[in-house]
């Protein structure tokens, strides 16, 4: 009996191409139009590519786009968080280990750079790596060849490597916590992806793009976005960037009741959204802040943001603020208003 | 057209071009960006401001929304027809927080919004935001040339 193969590696590829899309092909940004063009022209070579860019960015999208279109492409890609495997057991895991090398070890294991033979490595959150496992990739880097935990042996190895960081590695390296040999070596191809909130732009486009897809995916009603729903996710700040986007969007596809988005269905953070950098994040110096104006400070700009969110409606705001409407007023009494120092005009 | 403010600042952060009617708003904004490190250029209408674009190169443009003749939308518009121009980052600056005004920015591939009054914190952040996609895609620009030239490339 035959077992049934869930469908040709051809629409794995295509996935991947529709996942790059909105990341590279669809976004507007001149940015995302660089970023493409660079992966398209460095998939063809074997350079060592440094992927640098926040959470949810799409680093490990850029990594499979980079492997899927060079001749590696029907070899394995195989990616590793270095972040997430304990510093002890990803030196093993990496390069695999002999038998009795530690113990537990009861056999001999392939590494992760054995498995990934002819095809291409993604490294991510490379800044986690522990100083000593640094020096061990430098020479791999170099070498092109690896060592077994325990073995006295090296083995060859055909291996692309592409790694990311969600830290600056440049300033990793100035403090000392990252190898500036090892950064150099790597850094052969530097791409750098901007958060989404310096590429507002892009998100209307990637909106819509992730209601096709989850539309399509859920068959049925088709769901839309009201025009001020739209506004709101374009003014928000997305620490999550596009993966939190497309979570947003998914969940609300899946909940919607009447085929639209409204301003109404979006989560609370983002229908009151205060920027972080409308509320003072206070810093305390050696020369010590009066902490009751810095209170102050940051009670009149929550105070001012839900002013501005309800278009001046205080009932709405103290609501928001979960205040009584008198309080609310007798606060901006005290305070006087638009008097605040940092607004300028 | 002014660029006198900031001219004193050790080192430019990067050329601000303050389009506004509101000459104390001009005012204002550049004394205010100079002192933080900007290098400042404005101009008092949405026409001026587009012909200061034709000799000035500047990292991000601050459009006021409500100006007479050309308002700040159209300003916007023009930019995005101009392929020279379309690529600076627009932070709108207005007064009036109405929904339709934000849809078209939006629409228009505007980069920040910023209602007045506006926050000299929030201002700068927005500004340094633009300011950082603009470095990234220089140093982009630097490793497509990389790519695209295998002297140049080392592994």
């Amino acid at each position: 009996m035959r077992l049934q193969w869930p469908g040709p590696p051809v629409s794995f590829l295509t996935h991947f191409w529709r996942a790059m899309e909105p990341f590279l092909v669809k976004g507007t940004h001149p940015v995302m139009e660089k970023i493409l063009n660079i992966c398209q022209r460095v998939a063809v070579t074997d350079s060592t590519v440094l992927v640098a860019g926040e959470s949810g960015t799409g680093k490990e999208l850029i990594a499979r786009f980079i492997h899927a279109h060079s001749r590696r492409s029907s070899n394995p890609f195989i990616a590793v968080n270095c972040g997430a495997i304990p510093p002890d057991l990803l030196e093993s895991e990496m390069f695999g280990h002999e038998r009795g090398a530690f113990t537990g070890a009861v056999g001999s294991r392939m590494g992760l750079f054995q498995l990934a033979n002819g095809g291409t490595i993604f490294l991510d959150e490379i800044g986690e790596m522990t100083a000593a496992l640094q020096v061990k990739l430098l020479r791999v880097l170099q070498e092109r060849e690896i060592r077994p935990v325990g073995a006295d042996r090296t083995i060859k190895v055909d291996v692309r490597v592409i790694a990311a960081s969600n830290r600056d590695l440049a300033t990793e390296v100035e403090k000392g916590r990252f190898r500036e040999d090892l950064f150099y070596r790597l850094q052969v191809i530097p791409i750098t992806v901007p958060p989404l909130r310096e590429r507002r732009s892009d998100i209307p486009i990637l909106v819509q793009h992730f209601l096709d897809k989850h539309n399509q995916q859920r068959p049925g009603q088709l769901v839309r976005i009201a025009e001020d729903a739209m506004v709101h996710l374009w003014e928000y700040d997305w620490p999550g960037n596009v993966r939190e986007l497309e979570n947003l969007i998914e969940r609300m596809v899946i909940l919607s009741e009447d085929g639209t988005i409204r301003v109404d269905s979006l989560p609370p953070n983002i229908r009151s959204f205060i920027s972080d950098k409308k509320i003072p994040r206070p810093t305390l110096t050696d020369e010590g802040i009066d902490l009751n104006q810095a209170v102050e400070e940051f009670e009149y700009r929550l105070i001012d943001e839900a002013l501005r969110r309800t278009k001046g409606n205080k009932q709405a705001a103290a609501r928001l603020l979960g205040l009584k409407r008198t309080t609310l007023v007798a606060k901006l009494r005290r305070k006087g208003t638009g008097s605040a120092q940092g607004y300028v005009i | 057209m002014n660029s006198a403010a900031g001219n004193n600042a050790a080192q430019a952060k990067g050329r601000i071009l303050v389009v506004d009617d509101d000459p104390n708003a001009v005012e204002i904004l550049s004394r205010m960006l100079g002192r933080e490190g900007y290098t400042c250029v404005s101009a008092s209408s949405g026409a001026s401001g587009l012909d200061a674009l034709k000799s000035e190169l500047v990292d991000v443009i601050l459009l006021d929304v409500m100006m007479p003749e050309m308002d700040g939308l159209e300003v916007c518009e023009r930019l995005r027809a101009d392929e020279k121009l379309r690529r600076i980052p627009v932070i709108l600056l207005t007064a009036k927080d109405d929904m339709e005004t934000r849809s078209r920015g939006m629409a228009l591939g505007v980069s920040e919004y910023l209602t007045k009054p506006i926050n000299r914190r929030e201002l700068f952040t927005r500004i340094d935001a633009q300011l950082h996609a603009r470095a990234i895609d220089r140093q982009l620009s630097k490793t497509a040339e990389a790519v695209a030239d295998p002297s140049k490339k080392s592994s």
